[in-house]
């Protein structure tokens, strides 16, 4: 009992010195900070939009869209790699300041965070298995047809409202989604247009690609807290002089050159293209 | 004031400082989990239960059927290793033990995306509860083995020897010697391997088996209830666990009274 309660003299003190020192530390750290840090958070597992490097730094159009706004701001920008599920929830708790995620500009999302300007539009396409016969939405919208999406995706919402009629297969990986494709467990896979066309090469053999469009274009948004009205002013009249000096250009050039080639020859409307 | 809350040596509290330190404790919790979400200025809103209520019960009672299924068929499974473990036949063996490892070894998501997308998909298993059954029967029957494994090698020989000393045939030695012994020895760990399959359940969700937790991602994914829709789905594995955990140990008391 005697050792007992020494030891658990020693815990406390140790924990009133370590409080006393973190104290001061806290003190001198905040002297001077030269620039506000700006988390931004983002789901690193969508090339080439948000990923990872072959060193598993960040990397990707977002990142550099990410770090752009920094400069041109005068923000130290952090990258916070964050699952699709938590990114929302990141900016209800405070954890980051901004989503830079291909995140879809949606009614419902809207409930819950703050969006910029749309910096980009995008189109869902289907992956359909290659024996599966569809050659449209309304081939998935069949009793007996299993569309795979990933959970939370803006394909995922397609699917539960207009789909009604086929099973839902969520997913939380978008290469499972894929898989389930290819091995006909699912006759398509909803997902965008740049997706599907890079899945669809990878797997030519297995898959079909149908781009016929069957939505009006999905426009991305930059998301922040509820009534982060400072941060948004800042962010829309960043975005406006970034089209204007032809930043996304660059950065379509830098990761996208190929894709934008092929989009051009098939018709469709590239990422950053605003009437 | 102090005999309510330090037990002497061997004593057993009295039902009012059960009951007290039950509450205190409790209370502490919830006031710690209150100042938490205050901290971060969450306010928690659990309309969306009421509205998903079909489709919550739904995801329950798969959970459940999953669970049980899949905790009879590991049963089978887990005898059926451990015997072979003890067997003869060397292949068998070697087979057995390499189960085991394997299975002990390796973490259940690889299994899930291994056993659904490689073998499920060669061999026609397309059935998502059906392959779901198979896959945490198998990852469960691994952990059942080593269970009956342990408590058949614990049983000393010199009872076998007597058995055949008294002239018991080989299968009233199991049924009077053996099957007695193992029962008290394993019931209450197999009670508790019923309560991690069902919270191992949860990781079916991974190819879309719309059980409780998939259930839940899928409400969360539309209306951004994150916290409090995990926090429901804590609540209702509790319901699920709880009653296992407590089953668990009153085996255990009553098999120790026994022995």
């Amino acid at each position: 009992m005697m050792i007992l309660k020494k030891s658990g003299a020693l815990i406390l003190t140790a924990v009133l010195g370590l409080t006393a020192l973190t104290g001061c530390g806290s003190k001198d750290g905040t002297a001077e900070p030269d620039q506000k840090t700006l988390v931004v958070a983002m789901e690193l597992a969508y090339p080439p939009f948000e990923t990872k490097d072959s060193s598993g730094n960040p990397t990707g159009i977002s990142v550099d869209l990410a770090k752009a706004f920094g400069e041109y701001a005068g923000y130290e920008v952090k990258i916070e790699n964050i699952s699709w599920d938590g990114l929302i929830p990141s900016l209800q708790t405070g954890k980051a300041d901004m989503v830079i995620s291909s995140m879809t500009i949606t009614e419902e999302r809207k409930k819950t965070v703050d969006f910029s300007d749309p910096y980009a539009n995008a189109c869902l396409a289907i992956l359909a298995n290659k024996d599966a016969g569809i050659s449209s939405i309304e081939d998935l919208n069949e009793s007996g047809r299993k569309v795979a999406v990933k959970t939370g995706s803006t394909g995922y919402l397609y699917a539960q409202n207009h789909l009604q009629n086929a099973e839902i297969v969520a997913l939380s990986d978008e290469s499972a989604c894929v898989t389930e494709v290819s091995q006909g467990k699912a006759d398509g896979f909803l997902y965008d247009q740049l997706t599907v066309y890079r899945n669809w090469k990878n797997h030519e053999d297995t898959t079909q690609a149908v781009f016929i469009p069957f939505q009006d274009a999905e426009q991305w948004g930059i998301a922040v807290q509820k009534g982060n009205a400072g941060l948004l002013r800042e962010l829309n009249s960043f975005i406006a002089e970034y089209r204007t000096e032809g930043g996304f250009g660059r950065l379509s050039e830098k990761y996208l050159g190929e894709e934008q080639k092929t989009f051009k020859e098939l018709g469709f409307t590239w990422f950053f293209d605003f009437d | 004031m102090k005999k309510k809350f330090i037990l002497k040596k061997n004593e057993r509290p009295s039902l009012i400082s059960a009951v007290l330190n039950w509450l205190l404790v409790c209370l502490f919790i919830i006031a710690a989990f209150w100042l938490s979400l205050h901290t971060i200025q969450a306010t928690l809103d659990f309309t969306f239960v009421a509205d998903f209520r079909i489709r919550l019960l739904k995801g329950f009672g798969m959970t459940l059927l999953l669970s049980l299924a899949s905790f009879f068929t590991s049963l089978l499974i887990g005898v059926l290793s451990a015997l072979g473990q003890g067997s003869r036949l060397q292949p068998l063996r070697c087979l057995c033990t390499l189960y085991v490892a394997f299975i002990r070894g390796t973490p259940l998501i690889m299994q899930i995306y291994l056993f659904f997308y490689i073998i499920g998909t060669a061999w026609g298993i397309h059935n998502r509860f059906l392959a779901g059954v198979l896959i945490l029967s198998v990852f469960e029957g691994a952990y059942v083995s080593e269970i009956i494994r342990g408590s058949l090698l614990s049983i000393d020989s010199s009872q076998l020897e007597a058995a055949r000393a008294v002239g018991f045939t080989p299968v009233q030695t199991i049924r009077n010697v053996i099957l007695p012994q193992l029962a008290a020895r394993t019931l209450p760990a197999l009670t508790g391997q019923l309560a991690s399959i069902i919270k191992d359940s949860s990781l079916l969700s991974m190819i879309a088996v719309i059980e409780l937790t998939q259930t839940i991602r899928e409400i969360t994914a539309t209306n951004f209830r994150l916290f409090e829709g995990y926090f429901f789905l804590g609540i209702l594995y509790l319901c699920l666990t709880l009653p296992v955990s407590l089953a668990s140990k009153a085996l255990e008391r009553r098999f120790y009274y026994e022995n």
